[in-house]
């Protein structure tokens, strides 16, 4: 069990969301980086629909009120033990009580996933324990974590996870590799002059300091401003050229309707990286095929499986011949 | 509303990313593209047992969202399903005869921070600003932007003004607005461009409630002044 002593900029409670509500105006939330998410769930033996915390940046710490594992995924904030020991983002920790664990912040990256045995324990509201701050979803009463909070893992005292690390063969952030950010081009390219693709892809974008779970603002050189349209549903990934003439990529606390052209949609395999996009951080953008796209998240899906599968099969094997049983 | 020498538009249907499709009925504010929207996304819902890999649709004014499992559902296939359901919807839909709500609003002064700009925009004086916008009674045509928000129509023309050209960063939940042809309640504390003319407490979100919104797509609305 942990108690959270300093929560930093943002901590919050987080699932892979409530997809299938944006009839009613709710958006999916969940992790900004599903598959920061995903890794810290298979370290924590913990189901894919497991909760963890998406700390954000650095300033965050906690303490260990009751000995237990700790997973760490997603972007490596800079998280290390009290005593100086570094804590890897990509592995399963066993700490004593008294532990403390802080994120002291670093170079890249935006949001790390910690993890806790089976997944941290926190009630289900529209079928989501994923917190939205802004409407008060999820988490704890609708809330970010602050001090005192206290989080209980699913399977509390066990401490069997701490055998499984991340398989070195395989990258731990495969959306972390550089490169620009792709999209693929539509749905409302006819409501936008000719010219739109081109400028965004020409162009080198800094993520706006205004940024948040809703969207990332991109600044740089103002396109033509976006005109109305009649308003039709938007997704996380969209990217929507609004009054301002200043690019704004949706993300999973994002609204569900939209009034602006979207240009293009970031496409599912590369979501982990834009949660992981820094406020200040240059990106380039560039048009993907659909196919392609697919074809990327099938490679991203099974590369998760091999791994996964690699994880279990790994736990099991240590606890065996540590005598524990299966 | 649809000027009646216009033709017909095609409908569309394009990708919305790598995993879902847009089915686009109309490019402009008619109430029988938006029941037809609503229908279309209620019979891509009941396909979901017949079409491996098909989401949940979302409908909007005039559009469906689509999305779809591209690993279980081919997407010519999908586009082949949904313009067969399109065709099957293409008469105009029976009106929908939902649930009238009569929402109290405080109009202008401090809970309607627009209304006097809104006047001298539209030529009009803030008690007939009021008049007008209470005296038409409303659909419910969508919900969505923010959990509960209600975009409703059709607004009469005599109201109608684009956004305004900075959004505020934060409009008090409760406010009522309005913005070209529609008017809208704002459940929550959000940013906002529409125009404030005033306010309710009418309990429109509600998570631990079912359904937790007040609206539905199909209800209908008349605002009073009180």
């Amino acid at each position: 069990m942990l108690e959270v002593v300093e929560p930093g900029p943002l901590a919050t409670l987080q699932d892979r969301g409530r997809p299938g509500l944006a009839r009613l105006g709710v958006p999916p939330s969940g992790a900004c980086d599903p598959w920061g998410l995903a890794v810290a769930n298979a370290l924590s033996a913990a189901p894919p629909e497991g909760v963890a915390v998406e700390v954000t940046l650095g300033g965050a710490e906690f303490l260990v009120i009751e000995a237990c594992t700790v997973a760490l995924a997603g972007a490596d904030l800079g998280a290390a033990r009290d005593d100086g020991g570094s804590l890897a983002a990509g592995a399963v920790h066993l700490l004593p009580a008294g532990a403390r664990i802080r994120f002291a912040g670093s170079a890249t990256g935006m949001r790390a996933y910690l993890g806790l045995a089976g997944g941290i324990v926190a009630p289900r509201v529209l079928g989501s324990a994923a917190t939205c701050v802004r409407y008060g979803l999820g988490g704890i009463d609708g809330r970010q974590l602050r001090a005192g909070d206290r989080l209980t893992p699913a399977r509390r005292g066990d401490l069997g996870a701490s055998h499984r690390t991340w398989p070195a063969r395989i990258a731990p952030h495969p959306g972390l590799d550089g490169g620009p950010i792709r999209f693929v081009p539509g749905p409302d390219l006819r409501h936008l002059p000719a010219t739109t693709t081109d400028v965004l892809v020409a162009s080198t974008w800094t993520v706006g300091n205004s940024s948040d779970r809703m969207g990332l603002r991109l600044e740089g050189i103002a396109l033509p401003p976006g005109r109305e349209i009649l308003s039709h549903p938007v997704v996380p990934g969209a990217i929507q050229l609004p009054a301002d003439g200043r690019p704004l990529i949706l993300l999973v606390d994002g609204p569900t309707i939209g009034g602006y052209p979207v240009a293009g949609v970031v496409p599912r395999w590369q979501l982990p990286r834009l949660g992981q996009l820094r406020p200040g951080e240059a990106l380039t953008l560039a048009p993907q095929d659909a196919a392609e796209a697919r074809a990327a998240w099938q490679e991203q899906q099974r590369l998760f499986a091999v791994a996964a599968e690699a994880i279990s099969a790994d736990a099991l094997w240590d606890r065996l011949a540590d005598g524990v049983g299966g | 509303m649809r000027d009646t020498a216009e033709s017909t538009p095609q409908v569309r249907i394009d990708r919305m990313g790598d995993d879902a499709l847009l089915v686009t009925l109309d490019d402009a504010l008619d109430l029988d593209a938006n029941r037809r929207a609503h229908r279309i996304a209620a019979v891509v819902g009941t396909s979901r047992r017949s079409v491996p890999g098909l989401g949940v649709a979302t409908p909007g004014h005039a559009s469906v969202l689509v999305p779809f499992d591209p690993a279980r559902c081919d997407e010519d296939a999908l586009r082949s399903v949904l313009e067969a359901i399109v065709a099957a919807e293409a008469t105009p839909a029976p009106p929908i005869e939902g649930t009238l709500h009569e929402i109290t609003v405080r109009y202008g002064g401090e809970d309607g921070a627009d209304l006097a700009e809104v006047a001298a925009r539209t030529g009009l004086s803030e008690a007939e600003v009021v008049r007008i916008h209470a005296g038409v009674e409303y659909h419910v045509l969508v919900l969505g932007f923010v959990p509960g928000f209600p975009y409703l129509g059709i607004v009469p023309a005599l109201l109608d003004l684009p956004r305004r050209a900075t959004p505020r960063v934060r409009v008090p939940a409760g406010s009522v607005a309005i913005a070209g042809r529609q008017t809208g309640i704002y459940p929550f504390d959000t940013p906002g461009g529409w125009h404030l003319i005033g306010r309710t407490e009418a309990p429109l979100w509600n998570a631990a409630r079912t359904p937790p919104a007040l609206l539905a797509p199909g209800d209908r609305v008349r605002f009073v002044p009180g």
